[in-house]
């Protein structure tokens, strides 16, 4: 009996765990860092990619301003690859 | 607008379209191996996909496009002025959200509606290269020409998803919006203070009087139009409720009949019986009685009998009927003040009945004081009449809590009455104390919140309980098995003791689920939460999870594991169908029916698991990689398991051996029981299981004694003296195998004069049987007809016999007289075998009979 609490508890803490691990990726290919402006919910931010870096951004939809003014509209699986200032979903 | 719908239309259609080709590409890379195939098909699927978003041009979708935006902002401005006006009434708030929540949503798909073009546009850009830049030779006037008109077409779009990036944005504040909004309503409405002495003014009684009548007057008035006017409908709507109450009601009956209603003459009820008793006595009237309020309103609200003064009336009304009456059979269930042995709680019984009454008002002051105010609200009564109902309301809550807390229901060790455990009692004191003070000082509202809680979140708790310790009582080992419903269940189904007591656990996990998921919604709810809270949240949970590349969703999961048991008991279904009812009428041979079953069983497996894996929504093209990096492990590892799965597949389709058959393989002699895929069980005459690989079935000869039938030959030696009449004897044995019905014609039985032995004449009888496994009982037959045919022909059967010579010891009594000593007599015997070992030599002297 306790140990089904217990089970209970583990799998609805990684349901709400897991729900979290869901993102957009974006990497940068290029020589220098660059920036894209990502607007999520009712925030905007802006998010600086170093050189072949890659950050996890956007849980659940966003819209991506690329670093060459190119406007984006990401669902949250997606991956963005930035070269030479565009960006390109993948 | 027109153009709007159209639009969506399209939209859905390209989803549909999407789901389609993610399904048949799923199939093709599960059918097919080679990978060029379904990407071309892919690519096909997916310029088809294209096809009717761009076939109306850039210019008219972008048109369309901001159309729709436009509507949507339009509809939000609405939605923020309706903010402004029902800022007070928290549904309301929670419903502007839902709706605000989905046209976020619909600006999303909007905007991602633009993609495919844009990247097309992208990708276009990129073939035609940079502009040239000065002193370098000058491009086509084409090209620069298409570069420009690419380039304004992506602005447009870049604007257009700019502008619908400003809209996410500001929808998505004024839901931030809402959130503060309702929870300065809710603080407001637990901090605010009122003024009390004003309501206890004498006018107020008055006041109330005055309420009650209008109430009376709108009701009477509705009924006397509703009887004069509309009679049929109003019968009829009570007849349907009615219906589905009395279903409810007696399929409950039927179904838990022993339940709902405890058997007196039960003098010790099992402690899982009075659980389930007390459970779902609780739940199957209240349930009728809720069905049963529900549809009435429902079918008075269908056929417009309901003003919309008398509705909302109705509805609370409604609510705290079904509020009171399941308090009252919750706490019968718990106390059952009339039957002792059926009581769930080990209280007294007068106190059992006091505690009944006094759980039974406190539900009824809250659901007076909800109602009442119900009644103020619609009438636009006067905030004193308010202030005034929900204190004495209130109060009157607040002392029956502690009246509950002052009860003293237990027995001590001499059976004298005991008071409550000392925290349970400190906790009751301290709420009802607490809900008098707050509303005594005047906050009406939180005194309100507290007593409501007090009554319904208790009252779901406490269910919630009894419907865990019903769980943990059915998984306790032999619970279930005992019960009513197994009793039931073995008597309709093959299940046995064991089986029935693991069902008893999954019944006791499941219980357990169901409690959670309806008890924590309901007790959510009562704490402010609203339903679309809760649906997000189960959204949520539904949504995909990703773990590295592979992302899969938990209800994904279980609807897979769920399409896995279906097929796999569709499998089950068809192969027992194509074996009873094709296969047993074509009369075909049982291997090859065995064979076939089989196989349907592991193919029917296989698909199951696919079928299952592709619902569960994980990619089977993720599985290939895994499938890849197995292959290298099963050329070590696996190398065994895998060639005897080979080889069991082999022995299906070749069929060397069937269930049934007698084999000698690997030392091992015995009937065929199972092929499985691994291994083949063997059982030996002596009823021994032998389990052997199949591979070494197929790598080594197998002798099988009835492979194309049961034909076999078996030889009967036997010996005759010598100097019996050789021939005699012949002609008897030839008779006796002739004459025993089991010996075949044709292959004639054959005696044969196999040879001259030691001490015998030594003969051999050959016979057919049609069926091989007879030869015990026709070896028995034949032995026992050649005893009594010799017996009766005097012909003698010898047994190896030996002539000793005995060369007299008289010389040696010449020489000397002394008798020969035991060792100098053995030296004197000669055997006709001398070179035998000395013990052997002893141990066959024996006396000639003659």
């Amino acid at each position: 009996m306790k140990t089904m609490k217990i089970f209970a508890l583990a799998a609805t803490t990684f349901i709400f765990a897991g729900g979290s691990a869901f993102a957009a990726s974006v990497v940068n290919r290029d020589s220098e860092p660059q920036t894209i402006v990502v607007t999520e919910g009712g925030s905007q931010s802006e998010i600086v990619v170093g050189a072949g870096e890659t950050i996890e951004f956007c849980a659940a939809g966003c819209f991506v301003t690329m670093p060459n003014g190119d406007r984006e509209v990401l669902t949250g699986s997606e991956t963005v690859e930035i070269s030479e200032g565009r960006g390109r979903v993948r | 607008m027109l153009a709007a719908q159209a639009w969506l239309r399209q939209c859905s259609l390209i989803k549909a379209d999407l789901r389609l080709r993610m399904i048949l590409k799923r199939l093709l890379d599960m059918l097919l191996t080679f990978r060029a195939l379904p990407v071309v098909l892919c690519l096909v699927f997916q310029l088809a996909s294209l096809a009717p978003a761009l076939a109306q041009g850039p210019e008219n979708f972008l048109t369309t496009q901001r159309e729709k935006l436009s509507e949507i902002e339009a509809t939000v401005d609405g939605l923020e002025q309706e903010i402004d006006d029902q800022a007070t009434d928290d549904g309301e708030l929670v419903s502007v959200r839902v709706e605000l929540e989905k046209l976020a949503r619909e600006v999303f798909d909007a905007s991602l509606a633009f993609r495919p073009r844009l990247s097309e546009i992208n990708t276009r850009l990129e073939q035609l290269g940079e502009p040239r830049k000065e002193g370098e030779p000058a491009e086509p006037e084409e090209v620069t020409r298409e570069r420009t008109r690419l380039l304004d077409e992506k602005a447009s779009f870049n604007v257009l998803i700019g502008d619908a990036e400003r809209l996410s944005v500001r929808i998505n504040s004024v839901v931030d919006g809402i959130a503060e909004l309702r929870r300065d309503l809710f603080t407001r409405t637990l901090s605010r203070r009122y003024d009390v002495s004003a309501a206890l003014s004498a006018d107020v009684a008055g006041e109330f009087a005055q309420e009650v009548g209008r109430v009376y007057q709108r009701v009477s008035a509705w009924l006397s139009f509703v009887f004069k006017y509309r009679l049929k409908s109003l019968l009829l709507a009570t007849t349907l409720a009615t219906i589905a109450a009395l279903t409810l009601l007696f399929g409950g009956r039927r179904l838990f009949g022993d339940f709902v209603e405890p058997d007196p003459t039960e003098a010790e009820p099992t402690y899982l019986s009075r659980l389930s008793v007390g459970l779902f006595s609780t739940l199957i009237p209240s349930l009728s009685i809720g069905v049963f309020l529900a549809s009435t309103y429902y079918f008075l609200d269908y056929f417009s009998l309901l003003r919309t003064d008398i509705q909302p009336l109705l509805w609370s009304l409604f609510s705290v009927i079904i509020l009171v009456y399941f308090v009252y059979r919750l706490a019968r269930a718990i106390l059952a003040p009339r039957r002792p042995n059926w009581r769930l709680l080990p209280v007294r019984s007068q106190a059992a009945q006091w505690l009944l009454v006094l759980a039974v008002v406190t539900a009824i002051a809250t659901g007076f004081d909800y109602f009442m105010d119900q009644v103020y609200s619609l009438f636009g009564s006067q905030l004193s009449l308010t202030v005034a109902t929900s204190l004495v309301a209130t109060v009157i809550v607040g002392l029956l809590i502690m009246a509950i807390g002052g009860v003293s229901p237990l027995d001590d060790e001499e059976g004298n009455p005991k008071p409550w455990p000392l925290k349970f009692r400190y906790l009751l004191f301290a709420l009802g104390a607490a809900i008098i003070i707050a509303a005594m000082l005047g906050y009406i509202g939180f005194a309100r919140f507290l007593s409501q809680q007090a009554v319904v979140t208790g009252a779901i708790i406490a269910t919630m309980y009894i419907g865990f310790l019903t769980a943990g009582a059915i998984t306790s080992e032999g619970a279930f098995a005992n019960s009513w419903l197994a009793r039931r269940l073995e008597r309709y189904t093959a299940f046995d003791e064991t089986a029935l007591d693991q069902l008893g656990l999954v019944t006791g996990m499941l219980i357990n689920m169901i409690v959670i998921l309806i008890g924590v919604p309901l007790i959510l709810l009562q704490w402010g939460f609203r339903w679309a809270d809760l649906t997000a949240w189960s959204y949520r949970i539904a949504g995909r999870i990703q773990v590295g590349s592979l992302s899969f969703s938990i209800v994904g999961i279980l609807t897979g594991i769920l399409v896995f048991v279906i097929g796999y008991f569709v499998t089950r279904w068809f192969q027992s169908w194509l074996d009873g009812k094709v296969m047993a009428r074509s009369r075909m041979d049982s291997g090859v029916r065995n064979s076939i079953r089989t196989g349907i069983g592991y193919v029917g497996l296989v698909i199951a698991a696919l079928i299952g894996i592709s619902a569960a929504g994980i990619n089977l093209s993720n599985l290939a990689l895994v499938a890849g990096a197995l292959s290298l492990g099963i050329g070590f590892g696996l190398q065994n398991i895998v060639s005897n799965f080979v080889s069991g597949l082999i022995l299906l389709a070749e069929r060397p051996f069937k269930a049934g058959d007698w084999i000698v393989a690997g030392g091992v002699s015995g009937t065929v029981k199972k092929i499985s895929v691994r291994a083949t069980e063997i059982e030996t005459f002596q009823r021994q299981s032998v389990i052997l690989p199949n591979s070494e079935l197929i790598n080594a000869a197998v002798g099988n004694w009835t492979h194309r039938n049961k034909l076999g030959r078996m030889e009967i030696p036997i010996g005759v003296a010598y100097g019996s009449d050789v021939r005699r004897v012949h002609e008897i044995l030839l008779e006796i195998a002739r004459s025993h019905p089991l010996v075949l014609k044709n292959p004639e039985p054959f005696v044969l004069f196999a040879g001259f032995g030691d001490s015998s004449l030594d003969f051999e009888i050959r016979v057919y049987l049609s069926d091989i496994l007879m030869q015990l009982n026709v070896q028995n037959d034949i032995r026992f007809a050649i005893v009594d045919a010799f017996e009766a022909e005097g012909i003698e059967i010898p047994f190896p016999q030996r002539d000793i010579h005995v060369r007299s010891g008289l010389f040696r009594a010449q020489e000397s007289d002394e008798t020969p000593n035991e060792e100098e007599l053995a030296d004197g015997v000669e055997d006709e075998q001398g070179d035998l070992p000395a013990g052997k030599r002893r141990r066959r002297r024996k006396v000639d009979p003659e």
